[in-house]
């Protein structure tokens, strides 16, 4: 790789937390749709138990960055990966590479090689829009309990109601558990999907785009409930909605034209955007 | 030219606030309005004119039999003696043999188009399967006297005959003559003239869950298997029930095929590899030559066939109406 280049690929600007809060450390990834690649040599260190934002305009590759962390991609042939996305400290895309021993110190689960089923309980996924399954509402948090693990009644009752009182839920559908999750408002689906995703408790939640299809009473609640979720677990978050990224993010990521441009402490990151793109995207000039 | 097309619509314009205008719109309405009702009427009445003319028609066998009509499994055209049990029980029963063999085979099908078949060759594959649903049934027919008939006779139905004791449970429900014309052929034949109608609706439907929904499950740690079945087939549960039903309807029907393979025997059938009769193939083998009360029988038989039909249709509406709640 000549200067040049390497200088075009690397991140202007990178203040990232210390490796040993990373639970996520995604190094120099490529991603390719079919022959179109969608991403550069992108960098992003996710800290344990904090919210990171993903903003950049439509097209910049935030929510294809985000779809590569639980290898959601793997559905459809023709995506690839490469480079490594390191999930306490293994590198999910190419299990062989060996990672140095410190890293591997703080590896704490289950091996994830070759097992994408078993990594996607741990790193755990909304979407964009609502996507309740199409069964009660109990049986939409007890269906993803009962994938990775047995539960009695009596415990599967009790990570229903802790879920869904996580997720800001429980106190608007426990007189109709039973009844189908699709007959909830927008903003309540997707609260329940966030419920559905930590009842299996993961490590990581990735939610793209989670309020972009809610009413603003619905996104603060949302937004409120992930400010709780964060103590328990790491969030990542792909937002269109800067005033939400700077409200709840401890770190934020600015992505354009598939590269990493900048990526900072959220307190210093909208407040004093280091390069122009982002200074531009924060003042509204690319809309 | 743009001014000769603007003038008249100058004229026009200002004309659409009188009163002859509206008149006008308000008498177009009416016209249209009254060409949908007759269209839906039509529908009505032809429906109703059916049902009339079948009833009309299959009345004197209906009278004259009474209830015997339905119990009884004597039709006699010579002693002029007619009890349709043979024929309506050989229609349920085969009917239903076709979708239980149909129905698992076109999910299974569906969904390794859908999820694990690479999207090139699925294309062609789906094509294909429709192709097969468009084929006439006469073809399937003939295909099932000329092959299959004589095939299985000699590879499944002799062994079974040689080896099984006629008297134990076994022995009598594969019980028949090794001529390969029977109910289960019959069944065969059937179920492989639904199955790529089934899979082919099937197949429209599982690509219609929303890849978001596919993607949720996936994302949760499913297997492909505990997504296509805990999430996929319940999401398009309505639609399946009434390719089904469609299916069954389809099947219940059936004439050509059925005339060729299933032996045409009026007897109640007591095995599986007995003969039989369906009520659309005995109609097509008698009513060139029925008379009198014979064809009052047949006529009476297509109105059991319309409303067994109907019944199918009417559980399927309800079966779906029900999913709503």
């Amino acid at each position: 790789m000549s200067f040049d280049e390497t200088q075009a690929d690397t991140p202007t600007v990178m203040v990232a937390p210390p490796q040993s809060e990373r639970v996520v450390d995604v190094r120099g990834l490529d991603f390719f749709y079919g022959k179109n690649q969608a991403l550069f040599n992108v960098d992003l260190p996710v800290a344990r138990n904090q919210i990171t934002a993903l903003i950049g305009p439509s097209g910049c590759g935030k929510s294809t960055l985000l779809r590569t962390l639980n290898k959601i991609y793997d559905l459809y042939p023709g995506q690839r990966a490469t480079g490594q996305i390191l999930f306490n400290g293994e590198n999910m895309l190419n299990p062989r590479d060996e990672v140095d021993a410190s890293q591997m110190a703080n590896a704490g689960g289950v091996p994830i090689k070759g097992d994408v089923a078993r990594l996607r309980a741990r790193i755990g996924m909304v979407f964009q829009r609502p996507t309740p399954f199409p069964m009660s509402i109990y049986d939409n948090i007890a269906f993803g309990v009962r994938l990775h693990q047995k539960a009695s009644k009596a415990e599967m009752d009790e990570i229903v109601e802790r879920s869904l009182t996580r997720a800001a839920l429980w106190n608007e559908v426990k007189d109709k558990l039973h009844t189908s999750g699709l007959g909830l408002s927008g903003g309540q689906q997707q609260r329940l999907c966030v419920a559905r995703g930590i009842a299996v408790e993961p490590e990581v939640l990735l939610l793209d785009e989670p309020a972009s299809a809610l009413d603003p009473m619905s996104t603060a609640k949302l937004e409120a409930t992930l400010m709780e979720l964060k103590d328990s677990f790491t969030i990542v978050i792909v937002t269109h909605n800067l005033q939400q990224a700077a409200r709840i993010s401890d770190y934020t990521g600015f992505m354009l034209l598939g590269k990493m441009v900048e990526f900072r402490p959220s307190s210093e990151a909208f407040i004093k955007p280091e390069t122009e793109a982002m200074r531009d995207y924060v003042t509204g000039r690319y809309g | 030219m743009a001014e000769a097309h603007l003038a008249p619509a100058g004229e026009t314009a200002p004309r659409m606030d009188n009163s002859r205008g509206v008149s006008r719109a308000g008498r177009n309405d009416a016209i249209f309005h009254g060409l949908c009702f007759s269209a839906a009427m039509v529908l009505l009445a032809t429906l109703a004119g059916l049902l009339i003319s079948l009833l009309i028609g299959g009345w004197p066998a209906l009278s004259h039999f009474g209830l015997g009509f339905f119990t009884s499994s004597v039709w006699d055209p010579v002693a002029d003696e007619y009890g349709a049990a043979g024929p309506i029980v050989g229609t349920l029963i085969t009917a239903f043999m076709a979708m239980v063999m149909a129905v698992p085979l076109a999910i299974g099908i569906a969904v390794f188009l859908v999820e694990f078949c690479p999207r090139a060759i699925a294309h062609w594959v789906a094509v294909a399967v429709e192709l097969l649903a468009g084929i006439p049934s006469i073809v399937y027919g003939m295909w099932g006297l000329f092959v299959l008939a004589p095939w299985f006779a000699e590879n499944v139905q002799m062994p079974l005959l040689m080896t099984l004791d006629p008297e134990s449970f076994w022995g009598k429900l594969f019980y028949g003559i090794p001529n390969g014309a029977n109910i289960f052929t019959a069944s065969l034949i059937l179920a492989l003239m639904v199955l790529p109608y089934i899979a082919s609706v099937f197949r429209e439907l599982l690509l219609s869950v929303p890849t978001h929904v596919r993607e949720a499950a996936y994302g949760m740690g499913c297997t492909p298997f505990e997504v296509v079945s805990s999430i996929m087939i319940p999401y398009v549960r309505r639609g399946a029930i009434g390719a089904v039903m469609l299916g069954l309807g389809r099947a219940l029907g059936e004439t050509m095929a059925v005339t060729f393979i299933i032996g045409n025997s009026h007897e109640f059938p007591t095995s599986l590899f007995a003969s039989g009769s369906t009520i659309a193939s005995t109609i097509a083998n008698e009513f060139a030559e029925a008379t009198g009360m014979h064809s009052a029988a047949l006529v009476a038989l297509g109105l059991v066939l319309f409303v067994i039909t109907f019944v199918v249709l009417a559980a399927a509406r309800l079966l779906i109406g029900r999913e709503k709640h």
